[in-house]
């Protein structure tokens, strides 16, 4: 293993949740450490001062003057991890701004976390692996085209997707709901090949993405297994022709959500999660479910309607699917509900996710959600500017996949 | 005796004469079954309890006011302490101010042993509101 | 008698109390008690999320985790304390002290306990410092003769 890349944590309560070793587990299985940026006690009051924000908790100070160090260039690490407890608001405050901090002052790749006692190092496994292939794979993720022929298998917790590619071009595609994580990749890469008229002997290479990235990987002997933040980012700025300049990426997956800014299509700031189902793709298929009707029909019904004439708004799917039943006792359309589904989940994801990072233009929605017309309108009408939805956008994961892929050949 | 483990250190005065190397080379010169570390503002001690305990009081004499001590829950060379393994401990910067702080406190020890009356000053209050109206009226 | 130090980390503190005759209560002993446990792997400190539900005590769910596992610390060191020195105003105040709910929390359990406690300020000059060892002396020695009575 090459040296280990260093990621400096900011962060208050970390050791007195019990969670300080799991953020270490997690670091030291994707080839990383955690540092911390040394400060004199000399340097804390003037870094505050320089800051602007004085908390009153003296951990937060220090995080700070750490935050300076990595600023003024003093203390070199390759990325940047803030986290502190969830439910201080303090802490919350200071968390935002020095990740905006970094950001204006560094090149360095930021993220950050609020986190309860019951953080595990596998929660934050993606996040800290994505810090990590930003850092350790620069070069290949400066990859704008795809060469010679490859795949991409994206196994996400509600569909798997294959796509074939051939001179940075689609050639084959396929999509379906993901059951055994193995078979279901099998069966979209076949007819994904099918359709591009090769075989499997034929593909040069094989990169895998999403919560399946491992086992595919491993069955497939994939050249690329790459966790799908950056992965997603790269098919993201592809398919929507903005592989250079700045973007934001949204992506509203079945059990998690993202929001990642990307340079160059690199991601240098990202969110990941939701509190709840009630935030996620999940909720349309049980809004969907609730109105008897297709998942993909549920978007065509929402752009008919006004979500302002159906009340719903919940953090939990099954206050989310409660308050739709109340709305639909109410003689509500069926319209307005849908509207108002989509709206509920585009508030949360501004929410929760938005917070997090500076949105930067033009805005790109992808993943499977970005198919539903009502939820991207949603989506404009919360961040105030349609977002750009690429043809395609559902294969990110997959289009990144043979993009990257093609690099090791 | 306690056979239970206590780890100490030991910190010099700002004030102080004594220095950390002078303060080690004493302690290993009692010839203790302890171990002892220099560090940049004293030293650390490490050894049975009352073994330490009796080390640390026949150190201060070397300057009784102007050297103190606390005791650390860590062993010495404990790689979760150590700064060399991922930087400094939050702890680090709390023993900086607190040595910088050790002059004043120095100087009431030696003021006690003199058998020095203090006196508490009043309190400072805030200004009335009707006082700083009045300023405020002169100053228009 | 034992004296529960506030900030509980302080070196000062903790020097004062033992130089006049008496037993501090620190975070460093509560500590120590964890990190020698060679049971648990919960590096750096063995403060375990079963430390962190004991919080529970000590504050509710809907208070941030690391003021529970904080309180689950101290919280048994003030039980224990029939007395308490505490500094306010103290600028060092980083690593277990970081918190400043948590030591508001603190300030107000040693309240809760009607134990004898003395109020120090942080001295800013020799003038204070001997104010601060004088208080912190003659409260200690205030103790020894309630102990002989």
């Amino acid at each position: 293993m090459a040296e280990l890349i260093k990621i400096a944590q900011l962060s208050c309560g970390t050791e007195y949740s019990s969670v300080q070793y799991e953020i270490e587990k997690a670091a030291r299985s994707v080839g990383a450490k955690i540092v911390y940026p040394d400060v004199s006690a000399a340097d804390i009051n003037a870094a505050v001062e320089r800051f602007g924000f004085n908390p009153r908790s003296p951990q937060l100070k220090l995080m700070i003057a750490r935050a300076v160090q990595l600023a003024d260039g003093l203390y070199d690490a390759d990325a940047v991890f803030i986290a502190t407890c969830f439910r201080c608001a303090e802490a919350a405050l200071v968390r935002n701004e020095l990740r905006r901090f970094i950001q204006e002052n560094t090149r360095l790749p930021v993220v950050t976390y609020s986190f309860t006692e019951r953080l595990k190092a596998s929660q934050l496994l993606t996040r800290m692996e994505a810090l990590v292939t930003i850092v350790a794979r620069k070069e290949l993720l400066a990859r704008e085209k795809q060469s010679g022929l490859t795949a991409g298998l994206d196994s996400g917790s509600s569909t798997t997707k294959a796509v074939v590619m051939q001179d940075n071009k689609i050639i084959g595609k396929a999509w379906m709901p993901t059951g055994d994580v193995v078979e279901s990749a099998t069966s979209v890469l076949e007819e994904a090949m099918k359709m591009a008229g090769v075989e499997l002997k034929d593909l040069e290479a094989i990169g895998t993405t999403g919560y399946g990235r491992f086992t595919l990987g491993k069955h497939f002997n994939a050249k690329l297994v790459q966790e799908e933040l950056t992965v997603n980012s790269k098919g993201a700025v592809w398919l929507a022709d903005r592989q250079r300049g700045e973007a934001t990426i949204i992506d509203i997956g079945g059990m998690d959500n993202k929001a990642i800014t990307v340079r160059d299509g690199v991601p240098d700031n990202f969110t990941m999660g939701g509190v709840c189902a009630g935030a996620s793709g999940r909720f349309m298929e049980m809004t969907a479910r609730r109105l008897k009707i297709d998942v993909s029909e549920l978007g065509n019904y929402a752009v008919k309607g006004n979500w302002k004439n159906a009340k719903m708004n919940s953090y939990c799917s099954v206050f989310g699917i409660q308050d739709l039943v109340t709305t639909l006792g109410e003689g509500k359309s069926f319209e307005d509900v849908a509207a108002a589904a989509c709206h509920s989940v585009a508030e949360q994801v501004y929410e929760q996710q938005l917070q997090e990072v500076d949105v930067r233009h033009p805005i790109i929605q992808v993943g499977g959600t970005s198919l539903n017309a009502g939820l991207v309108k949603a989506i404009g009408e919360v961040l105030g500017e349609p977002p750009i939805v690429p043809e395609n956008s559902q294969f990110i994961g997959a289009v990144g996949g043979a993009l990257l892929s093609s690099g090791f050949l | 005796m306690s056979e239970e483990r206590e780890t100490r250190l030991l910190m010099i005065a700002p004030t102080s004469n004594v220095t950390p190397d002078q303060l080690s080379r004493t302690i290993h010169a009692m010839g203790e079954r302890i171990s002892v570390k220099e560090t940049c503002y004293g030293c650390l001690i490490e050894g049975p309890r009352d073994l330490v305990r009796k080390v640390r009081d026949a150190a201060r004499e070397l300057d009784p006011n102007g050297i103190f001590s606390k005791i650390r829950a860590y062993p010495l060379g404990d790689p979760r302490r150590c700064r060399a393994h991922h930087g400094t401990r939050p702890g680090f910067s709390q023993l900086e101010m607190e040595w910088n702080a050790l002059t004043n406190i120095s100087a009431g020890l030696d003021a006690s042993d003199r058998g020095e009356k203090v006196v508490e000053p009043e309190p400072k209050k805030q200004l009335p509101v009707t006082e700083f109206k009045k300023i405020c009226e002169v100053n228009q | 008698m034992k004296v529960f130090i506030d900030p509980p980390n302080s070196l000062i503190l903790f020097d004062l109390i033992e130089r006049f005759g008496h037993e501090p209560l620190s975070t460093m002993a509560a500590l120590q008690e964890r990190v020698d446990n060679i049971e648990i792997d919960m590096p750096p400190m063995n403060v375990t999320l079963d430390d962190v539900i004991k919080g529970l005590k000590y504050a509710g769910i809907e208070v941030p985790s690391g003021i529970r596992g904080r309180l689950a610390v101290w919280g048994p060191l003030i039980e224990e304390a029939d007395a308490a020195v505490v500094m306010e105003g103290a600028p060092f105040s980083f690593g277990c002290v970081g918190c400043e709910r948590s030591n508001l929390m603190v300030k107000y359990l040693l309240q809760r306990r009607n134990i004898p406690v003395l109020y120090v300020t942080y001295p800013e000059d020799e003038e204070q410092g001997k104010l601060v060892v004088a208080k912190v002396k003659e409260f200690l020695q205030g103790l020894d003769k309630k102990e002989a009575n």
